[in-house]
């Protein structure tokens, strides 16, 4: 047992590891060791590189720059069979099993035994499959059940026996706690400290500080790409961690004074339960006429889900919607529009812009009826509309007939804007409504939604960037697991506290 | 500002040389072809440029190309319709029922049996959307469904029988040539026309196009996804009424067993023609020239006196190649 002699050779060495997908800088120099046997911890906000990192790791992605040493090698990742060859193992945050399958065909399905014949070795791979689920507390169950039959916190439990039956030397988790009840959870954690009294090592990706702390032996912390620390668990505290999280480097999103006052209250959630979410309790919050109401909470806490239930955009489960005090029921995202709302989508290519289609007819997209009420498009009419909004924004393009795809991300947002405005919208829904958008066009579009808020557009803004938030909204409501687990007022914001409501620590 | 100058790195890519390919791809592409196998089969076959081969041609593409105007309408949505020849055969059959009524003064007979032939395509077109749309159910399985059951009805409805002695004026009007250029073809030319216009001058169009490309976002965007997707099989299944029309008109008889596989030279056309299987990339122009493509090939290659099976395979190599050229054309617009 040498897992606390620091002396050891590292198992995994990482030094200045990029990985850029185009203009985006997932990872800008990563640096991480990992010891032999030791639970070590990634931590990081949303959008840090956590997952890019082990996509790396794993063959999925080819890095741009750095140097990996596994084993006292150098290592090139880059085919998933590689790194498994050499004993990195993944259990990754969405499964990756054969639904049709059965348990035993899942978990040998990398490398399937054969008899002499070439036929397959169901024996086998029964053994194997009854040895593996072993290691994870499953004996009882029937290696012949397929996958499609058994609940989610057996499957994930399936993807950790596939994961530890080869001997592996790094164990990957990323976020495995996600699914898990408690008890589930200790269960993972034993199984953890059994492959780590192998001398296995086990990198631990989660965003749950407490499980970190009690069960991790240092932890790493990514920071826009970059290592920001490693530290023994043993000498650090959850608020210096957060603390590094965050960064104490003061954002140039200046905080500006709103300068209008509020008007009444435009749009109002009651207890709205979105499709996702299982808990039985929703969401209740209300927005002004000129208000910003900013959403954090982490990745998984049903931010989007909240967005889309409002629209209409999935039906909600249940609980209700105001409009001007008066409960609506929208069967569809038409009937949200018709009330004056609008919905900026996280994922502009697949839920925003149609990316083929034209600036002029990305533009027209939502209020093309209204513009062409008799079914007939102009083009010219079209291409006003595109080139008035264009010098609003200072949208940099070539012509409103060019392909949406030819803009940069920022200039993409902003047509995405502009056809949600073209609408003349009262209440706006936004998500993440700067993520891929380069540092000068965010200010622009800081500007614009600013604007907006003066003329008393009511807008909902969820963002996992905090900087961005806390400079936009005057009340910032966090959500953790569905719920809204606190708010904050424009003058009460700080980091610190907004991490403590997402990560469930202030209960 | 410092800003300013990074704020579309990938833009000129898009104005270089890239585009200059891809516009010769995609918009040159198919009409070169065409010209290319014109003069081919010129030299060829002495027979090949003669008026009275130009018009053995034209005849010979005019049903393909009336039933794959609708298709193009369906593949651009993302889905495709392979009912189309069933449907020509019902629709014929009750259209052929109607048209050899007795009783009626000739003009009342071919006018209900015109809106009979459109209603039964309008009918079967308006169920495969309405079945595929509404349970978002795979339009080939549903389609290849109604293959069956529009063949079935057709086989049914004529008693397996042949259908023939029409209306004198009805026989005479497929017969009409215009400076040698048949007036069925001419109709079709016309559809192609209305079908480009729709498509590229209405909301309609611009929602077709649109859902083919980005479903969810048109959804999003406040439109009834399902009412255009209905729509595009509806005009699929009222082309396939038309072209039951016009087959009657030309061969005066109706037959149940008509249309058997002209579903896939139809789709053929649309591909070669340059649309997407994919769905949201394509024009009916394009498709006016697979259709074509399709025509000259068989023509000439027959000249040449390649015998129906040669002819077989080529026609297939040509659809293998489009969709070779179809898959270049779409990295070329994505990167």
């Amino acid at each position: 047992m040498n897992a606390h002699t620091p002396m050891t050779a590292p198992l995994l060495t990482v030094r200045g590891l990029k990985k850029h997908f185009g203009g985006v800088k997932a990872l800008d120099g990563v640096d991480l060791q990992i010891r032999p046997g030791e639970v070590h911890a990634l931590v990081g906000e949303n959008g840090a590189g956590k997952s890019t990192l082990i996509k790396v790791l794993t063959g999925l992605h080819f890095p741009t720059d750095g140097e990996i040493t596994f084993q006292g090698a150098g290592f090139v990742p880059g085919q998933p069979q590689w790194s498994k060859e050499a004993g990195i193992q993944v259990v990754h945050q969405e499964f990756n099993l054969l639904e049709h399958l059965s348990i035993a065909e899942n978990i040998s399905i990398e490398a399937l035994p054969k008899t002499r014949w070439g036929f397959l070795d169901k024996a086998e791979m029964r053994a194997r499959a009854v040895q593996a689920l072993d290691l994870v507390g499953l004996g009882g169950i029937s290696t012949q059940r397929p996958i499609s039959s058994l609940g989610i916190a057996h499957k994930q439990l399936v993807e950790i026996a596939r994961a530890l039956q080869t001997d592996s030397n790094l164990l990957i988790l990323d976020e495995p706690t996600a699914t898990l009840t408690e008890r589930e959870k200790d269960n993972l954690f034993q199984i953890v400290a059994q492959a780590k009294a192998r001398g296995v090592s086990v990198l631990f990706v989660s965003h749950h500080l407490d499980e970190v702390f009690a069960h991790c032996d240092r932890v790493t912390v990514f920071r826009n790409g970059r290592t920001v620390t490693t530290e023994d668990i043993a000498k650090t505290s959850p608020e210096a961690v957060v603390a590094h999280m965050v960064g104490r480097h003061v954002d140039h999103t200046a905080r500006e004074t709103r300068a209008h006052d509020l008007g009444a209250v435009v749009l109002s959630t009651q207890n709205l339960i979105s499709s996702a979410n299982t808990t039985g309790h929703g969401v209740s919050v209300e927005v002004r006429a000129g208000e910003i109401l900013g959403i954090a909470g982490l990745v998984g806490a049903g931010r989007t889900e909240f967005l889309r239930a409002i629209f209409a955009a999935d039906t909600p489960a249940g609980g209700t919607v105001q409009m001007d005090g008066a409960a609506v029921s929208f069967h569809g995202p038409r009937d949200a529009i018709d009330a004056g709302i609008g919905f900026v989508t996280e994922d502009r290519k697949l839920e925003g812009l149609i990316l083929e289609m034209s600036i002029a007819a990305n533009t027209s997209m939502v209020n093309l009826k209204s513009l062409f009420p008799k079914g007939w498009m102009a083009a010219r009419t079209e291409a006003d509309q595109a080139a008035t909004y264009g010098r609003k924004f200072g949208l940099k393009y070539g012509k409103t007939g060019d392909a949406a795809a030819s803009l940069s991300g920022g200039n993409q947002q902003k047509v995405v804007l502009s056809k949600w405005l073209a609408n003349s919208p009262r209440v706006l829904l936004l998500d993440e409504p700067t993520r891929g958008v380069d540092v000068g066009a965010k200010f622009e579009i800081y500007k614009i939604l600013r604007e907006l808020a003066a003329e008393g557009v009511a807008m909902i803004i969820v963002s996992s960037e905090l900087p961005e938030l806390m400079a936009l909204s005057d009340q910032i409501a966090v959500m953790s697991n569905h719920q809204i687990a606190g708010t904050l007022e424009r003058d009460s914001f700080a980091e610190e506290a907004i991490l403590k409501f997402a990560y469930g620590q202030a209960q | 500002m410092q800003t300013a100058t990074n704020l579309a790195p990938d833009a000129p890519d898009l104005k270089s040389n890239r585009l200059t390919l891809r516009y010769v791809l995609q918009h040159a592409g198919i009409g070169l072809a065409l010209l290319i196998l014109v003069i081919f089969f010129s030299i060829a076959s002495e027979h090949f440029l003669t008026a009275g081969n130009i018009t053995n041609i034209l005849t010979q593409i005019t049903i393909n190309l009336i039933l794959a105007v609708g298709m193009t309408f369906v593949i651009l949505i993302g889905g495709i319709d392979l009912s189309v020849g069933s449907v020509l055969a019902f629709a014929g059959v009750v259209a052929g029922k109607v048209i050899t009524l007795s009783g009626f003064s000739d003009g009342t007979l071919i006018t209900m049996a015109v809106l009979a032939g459109l209603g039964t395509g309008v009918i079967c077109g308006l169920m495969n959307g309405l079945i595929s749309a509404w349970w978002g159910l795979p339009s080939f399985i549903i389609t290849l469904g109604m293959l069956n059951i529009a063949r079935g009805a057709a086989l049914h409805v004529a008693d397996a029988r042949t259908i023939y002695s029409f209306p004198f004026s009805f026989e005479e009007f497929g017969s009409i040539m215009i400076f040698g250029v048949p007036i069925l073809f001419l109709l079709a030319l016309a559809l192609v026309a209305v079908a480009w216009v729709v498509l590229n001058f209405t909301v309609f169009g611009r929602m077709v196009y649109g859902i083919g490309n980005n479903e969810e976002a048109v959804r999003l965007a406040g439109h009834n996804v399902m009412f255009y997707k209905v729509g595009a099989f509806a005009i699929c299944g009222a082309c396939a009424g038309l072209a039951a029309l016009a087959y009657m008109a030309r061969l005066n008889i109706s037959s149940p067993i008509a249309g058997i596989a002209f579903e896939l030279d139809a789709i053929a056309a649309v591909i070669i023609g340059g649309t997407s299987l994919a769905g949201g990339r394509g024009s009916v122009l394009g498709t006016l020239m697979g259709a074509f493509i399709i025509g000259v090939l068989a023509n000439g290659l027959i000249l040449m006196g390649l015998n129906d099976f040669m002819r077989q395979m080529i026609t297939g190599l040509v659809i293998i190649v489009a969709v070779i050229v179809d898959y270049y054309r779409a990295r070329f617009s994505t990167t």
